[in-house]
């Protein structure tokens, strides 16, 4: 691959994410407020004693002092201590990003394959029953809100029917390890994984399906039929290689959103990854957290994106040689 | 050969698999432990350090772990001994000599001795720890022997001999560590006094804390007590009619009266004197509100307008009492009773008396009053918290009582971070926010004195909402700090708080309690603090934990699935299973077709 066409796009993603550093700062000083007050409001504090917790969440000082304290802080890695659970930023981001990797990214595989399986099938039968039957269902799926899907998939299979726990990563009072630990958060994770799965099933299809409808219409599959290829040969070595690019980036990129999760279906199960650490942060604010957790979201999809640009350009070489 | 899908199959085969075992292998894992589970909402625990947290649930884990040298009677905070078996006073009042329990351990053997107590006292005065200095800001102590220790107090101080929340830490683990790393200690260490101590901490999940053998009150029946914590009330609600959980805190109000009437749950109102107030600007900050608020008329006459009753029954969905002044403790004694004939009750013909004879009249017809002489209307700007559930249908509320009056409210949406400011700079007329007093009136009296006011340098430094200064308040404030004889300072108190409702600034509509709901089919035992209406759980000591026993035959709490769950998961594998073949069939009937 081309070394120019690399750095320009590594350099466009760096300069982004030093954008992203300072934007994060202001973005949540915009609207005027007080933590400390917030956090401790009606408890047991002297105004001496707010003063000093103002010194140590760094607060105090101007804004522009607090800017490059920040920027000298998050140069060294340092993201700082959190004001809620009172530990740095980066341990507690450490702690919960797997859960949410894990649900995530197992939703994201499994929507992947289905979606793509159900596009293929959808637009090589158009106009089929299956087609018709596929198409609608992922429609379905895709413009049901999560939450409520969610909702409706807890009520019903971990309430009424009681299969699975309500919530939560793991049974809490257990002290299972191995393998067994595995076993009792794979059966936690069905319900939101399966509530994610569905919900993110239909983009993949949709996708897949209209890119491979237009791939069909090109004149080397009469080519290749002519050949006397047959239907199933045409299928996947032909069309399917070729419609696949669009699916490509919209994988790499939604790789990219894994991070930052699900916020909905995180908080209905709750699930103790990411989404749930922003949605708790926002209400402090934590602005430590904040601002670790927009970094880290940010990074990953510009990195992703980044793995994107680089993934087209070696798939399809027209993109390299503009 | 279609390779490609071959490989994404295995995946999805893999993870259908797994899971399936998952459900299967998850029913077998039943221990034998008592185990008692505690639902509770998000942000319920931020750290288990009891100098520095702050939410209101971490003091359950601190009281389970940390003994306190006395504790508070579960009928009506009396003071009880704790880890001290008697005490003595001397110097009037100002020196008690506390005589601890014989053979006191820490949980991990260490002994438990006066230098221990000492050592929290001292410690917490000299570097005014967050959650302690209320209690021992005045104090000094010092160890006479292993088992007594002398505490003096360099003020009179009407809260002793209770040492209230000053939980007793051990110094051969926080004594090693400096006052700028003390605050951070994450306090994960598992070690205390109490019933029982932390066994593990996961943030955002659960906290779990198993018995304590050492306990000097014996081993306690319960082995392990979790906190489990849900981002989502609805699911908590479940797991509680599941019995997955055995208790639940904030319990949502629509769930509520359905949850208490289901048999084998207790739903209560449990009360701590949280209020809730609809305040006006009085003036005394940094900025003045709108002339007419200042005029004792015009507020009284919107204390008249205001239907207290409908706001409980209609936006509190009935839960909660109605209340007229300030509650300054959990405790009834310490809240004044209003004459009736001194109530401003809700009438609406009343309240337009009063604005006409005072001479606020509507001079142009737009229905809205000016002030006297026809000069600036009545229009008052209203602070709404977006993020509270009971704020905006309230200022809904009001608002349209006070448009009956001839008064024109501005509401404004804000977070309650947001509004923090806005109140300290003295730039609004009305607000509706709430508080949650502690035990001794004494914190939730000093918001209100003059002193407590927000001042130009710092405008987001104070305590004092209402901007409300009035010397004979103060005068009274320090008067009821060192009256040590309690029926002169309820008394004391009483005048206070009579004082500042006859203002009108500060207008008490509703004591809102905390709705917890517990099952009675597993434990025994739970106590209300104080008496019949205070709550079983995250009261201000909580001694229900120590007085609960299993129901015969309780085993592990969690858990709750049933076979139908391997039924279950075995149908959603074998649906999935199907799918899958049915992708390969098509593929063989699509190469067949041609």
């Amino acid at each position: 691959m081309n070394l120019r066409f690399v750095t320009r796009k590594v350099l466009a993603a760096l300069a982004t994410l030093a954008f992203v550093i300072c934007f994060n700062f202001f973005l949540f000083r915009v609207v005027e407020g007080d933590p400390v007050a917030n956090l401790f409001r009606g408890k047991n504090l002297t105004l001496e004693q707010r003063l000093e917790l103002r010194k140590q969440f760094g607060l105090d000082g101007s804004q522009s002092e607090q800017f490059v304290r920040y920027l000298e802080q998050t140069v060294q890695l340092n993201f700082g201590r959190s004001y809620t659970t009172n530990r740095p930023v980066m341990s507690d981001i450490w702690e919960r990003a797997w859960p949410t990797i894990a649900l995530v990214g197992v939703s994201t595989l499994l929507s992947t394959v289905f979606g793509v399986m159900i596009g293929i099938v959808a637009a090589w039968r158009r106009r089929s029953k299956a087609d018709y039957g596929w198409t609608g269902f992922t429609m379905a799926t895709y413009a049901m809100p999560d939450f409520w899907l969610g909702m409706l998939l807890l009520v019903t299979f971990a309430v009424t029917l009681g299969w699975f726990p309500v919530g939560g990563i793991t049974d809490t009072g257990s002290d299972a390890t191995g393998l067994a630990k595995l076993v009792d958060q794979a059966h936690h994770m069905f319900l939101p994984a399966l509530t994610l799965t569905l919900a993110y099933l239909g983009e993949y299809a949709l996708v897949m399906r209209s890119s491979l409808l237009e791939t069909m219409r090109e004149d080397y599959l009469t080519l290749a039929r002519a050949k006397g290829l047959r239907d199933v040969v045409v299928r996947n070595r032909h069309a399917v290689p070729n419609a696949l690019l669009p699916v490509v980036t919209l994988i790499a990129i939604n790789f990219g959103f894994v991070l930052s999760g699900a916020i909905a279906v995180e908080a209905i199960y709750s699930w103790p990854g990411l989404g749930l650490l922003t949605y708790d942060a926002l209400r402090g604010p934590d602005l430590p957290m904040l601002q670790g957790l927009f970094l880290v979201f940010s990074a990953a999809v510009i990195f992703m994106n980044l793995v994107a640009d680089l993934l087209y350009s070696y798939l399809d070489p027209r993109v390299r040689t503009e | 050969m279609n390779t490609w899908r071959g490989v994404a199959l295995a995946p999805v085969v893999l993870a259908l698999a797994l899971m399936c075992v998952a459900t299967a292998a998850a029913q077998s894992d039943e221990g034998k432990k008592v185990v008692l589970t505690v639902g509770v909402t998000s942000n319920s625990f931020d750290t288990l350090n009891p100098l520095v947290g702050y939410t209101a649930l971490d003091y359950d884990p601190w009281i389970n772990q940390y003994d306190t040298v006395t504790h508070k009677a579960a009928k009506d905070f009396a003071v009880q001994p704790g880890l001290a078996e008697s005490w003595e006073a001397s110097n009037n009042g100002k020196t008690y000599t506390y005589k601890l329990r014989k053979d006191l351990k820490w949980s991990d053997g260490q002994p438990l001795t006066a230098k221990d107590v000492a050592f929290t006292i001292n410690r917490a005065r000299k570097e005014a720890w967050q959650n302690y200095d209320a209690y021992v800001h005045n104090l000094t102590a010092r160890v006479i022997d292993d088992r007594t220790v002398e505490v003096t107090s360099s003020v009179p101080d009407p809260k002793l001999p209770s040492l209230g929340d000053t939980y007793i830490l051990p110094e051969h683990i926080w004594g090693k560590l400096s006052p700028s790393k003390i605050t951070k200690y994450a306090a994960e260490d598992g070690v205390g006094s109490g019933p029982w101590t932390l066994d593990e901490f996961k943030h955002g999940q659960y906290v779990r804390m198993k018995v304590n053998p050492n306990y000097w009150g014996g081993q306690r029946p319960i082995d392990e007590i979790v906190y489990r914590i849900f981002n989502n009330a609805d699911a908590m609600v479940a797991a509680l009619d599941k019995g997955e959980i055995d208790a639940a805190f904030n319990v949502p109000s629509e769930a509520f009266n359905r949850v208490s009437s289901t048999k084998g749950i207790v739903g209560i109102q449990g009360n701590q004197g949280g209020f809730d107030e609809i305040a006006i600007n009085a003036g005394s900050g940094l900025k003045k509100p709108h002339p007419a608020l200042l005029d004792r008329r015009v507020r009284v006459a919107i204390a008249h307008a205001i239907d207290k009753k409908t706001l409980l029954d209609r936006v509190y969905e009935g839960i909660g009492t109605v209340a007229y002044t300030i509650s300054p403790s959990p405790d009834p004694a310490w809240i004044p009773e209003i004459p009736p004939a001194e109530r401003f009750d809700f009438d609406l013909a009343k309240a337009n008396k009063i604005l006409d004879d005072a001479g606020y009249k509507d001079t142009n017809g737009d229905g809205v009053r000016e002030m006297p002489g026809g000069g600036e209307p009545l229009e008052f700007t209203y602070y709404v918290r977006s993020d509270s559930e009971f704020a905006p249908p309230v200022a809904q509320f009001v608002s349209g009582w006070l448009k009956k009056i001839g008064i024109k409210i501005d509401q404004k949406f804000v977070s309650s971070d947001q509004l923090g400011p806005v109140i300290g700079k003295g730039d609004y007329d009305m607000f509706h926010w709430a508080w949650t007093p502690y035990v001794d009136p004494d914190q939730q009296l000093s918001y209100f004195q003059c002193n407590q006011i927000a001042k130009a340098s710092d405008p987001t430094l104070y305590n004092n909402d209402a901007n409300w200064c009035d010397p004979v308040y103060d005068k009274l404030y320090n008067e009821q700090k060192v009256e040590l004889d309690k029926d002169k300072r309820v008394a004391i108190v009483h005048k206070m708080l009579k004082r500042f409702y006859d203002t009108a600034f500060y207008q008490v509509f509703v004591l809102s309690p905390d709705l917890e709901a517990y099952r009675t089919d597993r434990f025994k035992g739970w106590l209300r603090q104080p008496a019949d209406v205070g709550p079983v759980i995250f009261s201000n000591s909580s001694p229900t934990y120590a007085n609960l026993t299993p129901v015969a035959s309780t085993s592990s709490g969690g858990g709750g699935t049933s076979t139908g769950a391997i039924v279950g998961v075995v149908v959603v594998a074998l649906v999935a299973l199907a799918l899958a073949l049915w992708f390969v069939r098509r593929r063989r009937t699509a190469e067949e077709r041609e």
